[in-house]
């Protein structure tokens, strides 16, 4: 190992940072006492009172990716803040957001490329040159690749979006892998595949601004989200300044429940059918709106009436009625009445739900009952409502396609594991490469990505990538010495999100997309590079070209192809503000009322469906051919999809934008769910394993807190400081009949493990489960996240603070508890369905 | 979450580009009273608006980020508290920093500077943002003119006078800075207000990352400040609506606080302690 001075590195390896973009703000200076203070934009040393640089960027601590204004004062970053030309984050910017500035200079970080000398896992590392790490990793690509066999190189990636994931595929279709996995089944890939089998596409944004109502099952919505800072912010200033009541149902207090205008706890796996007596009372009561009813489809026949479509719906769910849901849940039926009166009555109403809601059985139909929910009483897609999400549409650029690109079937789970794994099985793909059944990759590497923590039963996932016989060669990128870096073969040093190019595209609240640019702060620390920038290099080893020539150039060649942000000056207008939005732009509500001219060529009306669909486009072989085998019969039909008919007009409706076949009417009977032997209408479906609880069994959940990540800011030392430890939360009651007393140490069991933990004993949880946060009880994570320096460099005397660490604890992981198990229609991870036993270790 | 009043301005439009017509309109409620009070200084406070704070903890970091807080202490901090029986459980949120204190009635020096064995020290002048020149007493833990209770760490001698005197325990030893006249000593720190940020027209680090815009700051000698406005609205000049009003130090910063918590939130320093002033989330 080559020991440099370290704490001189991370100290002044900014300090030659070349200058960079020019500032935001840059308004006059505001004389204090006027009361025209700016707010952000601005900041100052509070030492020297120098004004610091400001260079517009963007976070990447979560998929939110607020874009921002990075500080930096001689070369080094020392503050961030919201962009407050941001429309979709109003300037403001959360703690782990804040903590960024950790993410460059914590002291354990990945500074050069290494490669194991030891046997796997055995932390034993020798540094070695960029050179001589691509050329080993070009060399094993190229062999599989002249062989015609590219598939046996696979990526994974956890967090890749925007140019990020752009550049990465681009580059893979350039080599011929489609060997290529991902992370969103472990995330809340259930809620997806529940919208797109009827919404014809996904992710729902939140329309509080306008909302006189919100009903919420399992969001954490005040502490942490996919679009966090956004919604957020907005649900409560909608709450103090126009008294909009919160309604939140989830097991556990948390920061979302206590801000409610009432948490109303609720027994996990019933979110769905809570949803579904909600409907019931709703139909039963009369209280529901016709308006929507038009776009629904909720029996066999597409054609049905209104009519005929609210006597389905009053049918369909006439078993759910509150009493029974009541039983079930635990939730009392006066309560899910008044609730769903408010919020059917309501002039606009909002339904939320996330993980507590879907990561479960059947977790995929929990989301269709919310669906459901929001479309009979007029709130979806409209104001104040449920609606269609809308990003950035950026153009890019695109390197030619391999001759040869094929892909291991192995991201999809086992067969049968999943119905419609849309956003595929992530938690398998470990377990079937160990299988082998679709073959085995020859590389493998991840980024951005940990599967030996973030995975259930980690210690399995750990123990596969281990083993030297199941996977062959082993890479990673990462700026953290991590579970699974340890058993990396390469380590490559990453850069940090506040050291790279990228455009974005996240969900804009306001109903306007807003585009956005993350721009490097600093120059990267140590040899750490962007892989937006290695994989032209990379080609070139292998043999083929890209057509950029690092990511700076991909950003700036997108934003000048860009419509839009072209004309608005691209990537020179883009670096100085950071943010671009068309002013003109109307907000995307009610675009399922868009008329739709049918005249063109080839378009017919399938009268079966009322679809409008082009029959050339679609590749039939005539238009009569077309008509006999009509739009469902029909491959490619889909994508030639034109309009609904809605009550003789045609309009956009609903487009089957992913890969569910159907028409342009929201799917709430669906052909596709009923095909594979699940009901066609949302409908209850017990948790298999809690049907057989014993009485002394306990369901664990877990739960991510406002300050951190799943798996990627232990490190950082402002965000561990305050939360460290994770102990678990049982209600007294629970705990008495266990002889457990808060700050008790105990043991939780499952089938597949157990752990030990801290009891913290609260009446902020419901009785009869425990919950534990995922994001601690780190083996490695640097100083801070695992109390021990990593193993290569021990390079913890680079941060003064260093020596000021006080915590000795570091938490406790719990996926070691939950098997990695499936929801047999999405494929999404069944996070919260794990029976275990406590007790006082 | 009970009581939630509708304000008549919206917080956005009175900070967001509204900022000069706020000013105006100020000036033209109160024009004699403001013409005579000729803003000799400003009087800086803040007003925490309970509903507001969701206990993200963005304060809490950024303020370590801006004035690089060493680990062991904090500038501000969220206190959290759960009490009441399942299923009528609560958790409130209560964001604390130093309140800048008036200091008591009778000679306006609060409790911090009147323990420092450094003040009063050299008179100097303070120029005000309209150009006057204001005479104080400086010292090591000093109250500047417009309000703000400051350290002068170059004059400070480690003794934790201050950190003991203060019923808030907000201060604590700085491990990266020495105290100026005893360099085997560390110098006292606390929160500043982000005067660097203030003095140069930007709202302090932990105001303007608030998502929930549950801090808001400003100056209290001005009637047409968001701040000025939210005391009157919501009659913040009560007992009930500052820390420890019993200690008589006349805090600065106020808190809305509809639902009553803020006494059954609050933890109290322990004497001798500060681990009430540790940010943890249980």
């Amino acid at each position: 190992m080559n020991k440099l001075n370290r704490r001189n590195f991370m100290t002044l390896a900014g300090a030659s940072g070349a200058a960079l973009a020019a500032g935001v703000g840059g308004s006059e200076k505001a004389l204090a006492g006027s009361i025209k203070l700016q707010k952000s934009g601005r900041d100052f040393s509070p030492t020297t009172l120098k004004e610091r640089k400001a260079i517009p960027t963007a976070c990447w601590g979560c998929v939110t990716r607020d874009a921002m204004i990075g500080f930096v004062e001689d070369g080094r970053l020392k503050k961030l803040d919201g962009n407050p030309n941001s429309i979709r984050t109003m300037g403001v910017i959360c703690a782990k957001a804040q903590a960024g500035v950790n993410q460059v200079y914590f002291p354990d970080r990945i500074l050069y490329p290494l490669r194991r000398v030891g046997k796997r896992g055995e932390h034993k590392w020798k540094r070695v040159s960029w050179d001589a790490a691509l050329d080993e990793i070009a060399g094993r690509l190229k062999k599989l690749r002249d062989a015609g066999t590219p598939e046996k190189f696979m990526y994974h990636y956890g967090r890749h979006k925007a140019s990020q994931a752009a550049t990465m595929y681009d580059f893979m279709a350039a080599y011929g892998t489609k060997t290529i996995g991902n992370h969103t089944s472990i995330c809340e890939g259930s809620k997806w595949v529940g919208q797109e089998s009827l919404w014809g596409g996904m992710y729902d944004n939140w329309d509080y601004d306008n909302t006189e109502f919100v009903v919420n099952f399992g969001s954490n919505q005040f502490e942490t989200h996919t679009n966090h800072i956004p919604t957020s912010q907005r649900l409560i200033r909608a709450m103090v300044e126009r008294g909009v009541p919160l309604y939140t149902f989830d097991v556990r207090l948390s920061a979302t429940a206590a801000k409610s205008t009432e948490w109303v706890p609720i027994k996990p796996g019933k979110d769905g059918l809570v949803m579904l007596s909600m409907c019931n009372v709703i139909m039963n009561e009369g209280l529901y709106r016709k308006d929507h009813f038009k776009y629904m489809r909720v029996t066999a026949d597409h054609n049905a009436s209104v009519d005929d479509k609210i006597a389905a719906v009053k049918a369909n769910v006439a078993k759910f009625t509150p009493e029974f849901a009541s039983s079930e849940s635990g939730v009392p039926a006066a309560k899910i009445k008044q609730i769903a009166r408010g919020f059917a009555k309501a002039k606009s109403a909002c339904l939320i739900t996330y993980r507590g809601a879907v990561m479960h059985f059947h977790g995929a139909d929990q989301e269709r009952a919310a669906m459901l929910l929001s479309a009979i009483t007029n709130n979806l897609d409209t104001k104040g409502g449920r609606v269609m999400g809308v990003g950035a549409g950026w153009k890019a650029p695109s390197s030619p396609k391999a001759e040869v690109h094929k892909g291991l079937n192995i991201r999809d789970g086992f067969p049968g594991e999943a119905a419609f794994p849309t956003h595929h099985v992530s938690q398998s793909i470990l377990p079937l490469i160990k299988d082998g059944q679709f073959g085995r990759p020859e590389v493998y590497w991840w980024s951005c990505h940990n599967p030996a923590y973030v995975y259930g039963d980690n210690k399995e996932i750990e123990a596969i990538m281990k083993d030297e016989s199941i996977m062959p060669f082993t890479i990673t990128s990462n700026i953290v010495y991590d579970e699974s870096s340890a058993l990396a073969d390469i380590i490559l040093p990453d850069v940090t999100y506040l050291e790279r190019w990228d455009w974005e595209d996240m969900v804009s609240p306001p109903q306007v997309a807003e585009f956005y640019i993350r721009q490097p702060l600093v120059k990267p620390l140590g040899e750490a590079r962007c892989q937006g920038d290695v994989w032209p290099d990379l080609a070139k080893r292998i043999g083929f070209e890209l057509v950029y020539k690092d990511k700076e150039d991909y950003v700036r060649q997108s934003c000048e192809m860009t419509p839009g942000v072209k004309e608005a000056g691209g990537f020179e207008y883009m670096k100085k503000h950071g943010v671009w939005h068309d002013k003109n732009a109307k907000p995307n509500f009610g675009f399922f009322e868009r008329e739709v001219d049918v005249s063109g060529d080839g378009v017919i009306l399938d009268e079966k469906t009322g679809v409008y669909w082009n029959w050339k486009k679609a590749g039939a072989a005539s238009e009569a051919e077309a008509r006999s085998k009509g739009y469902l019969g029909t491959k490619g039909a889909k994508k030639a999809y034109v309009a609904q008919n809605i009550e003789g007009t045609p309009r956009s409706a609903y487009p089957p934008n992913t890969k569910f076949l159907k028409s342009g009417l929201l799917d709430f009977y669906s052909d596709n769910f009923a095909a594979k032997g699940f009901s066609a209408f949302p409908t209850y479906t017990p948790i298999p394993e809690h049907e057989k609880m014993g009485k002394d069994d306990l369901i664990l959940t877990t739960f991510k807190i406002a300050v951190h990540t799943h798996s990627r800011t232990s490190h950082c030392k402002w965000l561990s400081e305050i939360k460290h430890d994770n102990p678990a939360w049982i209600n007294p009651r629970t705990a008495g009949e266990r002889g457990i007393k808060n700050g008790d140490t105990i043991k939780v069991a499952s089938a597949i493990g157990e752990m030990t933990t801290t009891a913290y004993v609260t009446e902020g949880i419901l009785p009869g489960v425990i919950a534990i946060s995922y994001h601690l009880g780190r083996r490695y994570s640097g100083i801070y996240g695992s109390g021990k320096s990593d193993p290569i460099n021990g390079g913890a005397a680079a941060d003064r603070d260093a020596g000021n660490i006080w915590w000795k604890k570091h938490g406790s992981h719990p996926n070691a508890l939950i098997p990695n198990w499936s929801d047999p229609i999405s494929g999404g991870q069944r996070w919260m369905d794990t029976v275990v036993q406590v007790a006082r270790a | 979450m009970t009581d939630m009043k509708t304000p008549k301005i919206s917080r956005r439009e009175m900070l967001g580009g509204g900022g000069a017509a706020v000013a105006g309109a100020a000036v033209l409620a109160t024009p004699l009273k403001q013409a005579d009070a000729a803003p000799k200084a400003p009087r800086w406070g803040m007003v925490m608006d309970l509903r507001r704070c969701i206990g993200c903890r963005a304060c809490t970091v950024a303020c370590k980020a801006e004035n690089d807080v060493s680990l062991g202490r904090f500038r501000t901090v969220i206190q959290e508290k759960t009490w009441g029986t399942f299923p009528k459980t609560k958790k409130v949120f209560l964001p604390i920093m130093c309140n800048h204190c008036e200091g008591n009635k009778k000679d306006k020096v609060p409790p911090c500077v009147k323990v420092c064995p450094e003040f009063p020290g050299e008179r100097k002048k303070w120029t005000s943002p309209s150009g006057k020149k204001i005479r104080y007493r400086h010292g090591a833990t000093y109250k500047r003119p417009d309000g703000l209770i400051l350290i002068d760490k170059s004059l400070c001698i480690g003794c934790g006078k201050c950190i003991d005197a203060c019923p808030y325990g907000v201060r604590s030893f700085d491990p990266f800075v020495k105290a100026g006249k005893d360099p085997m000593k560390q110098a006292a720190d606390k929160c500043d207000m982000c005067k660097h940020r203030i003095d140069n027209g930007v709202e302090p680090a932990c105001v303007t990352t608030c998502q929930g815009r549950a801090r808001i700051f400003g100056d209290l000698s001005d009637p047409g400040s968001e701040v000025s406005k939210l005391v009157k609205e919501h009659s913040l000049e009560t007992p009930d609506n500052v820390l420890l009003p019993d200690e008589g130090t006349i805090p600065n910063v106020f808190y809305i606080d509809p639902d009553k918590v803020l006494k059954t939130v609050y933890r109290q320093r322990e004497k001798g302690k500060l681990d009430h002033y540790m940010d943890q989330i249980p």
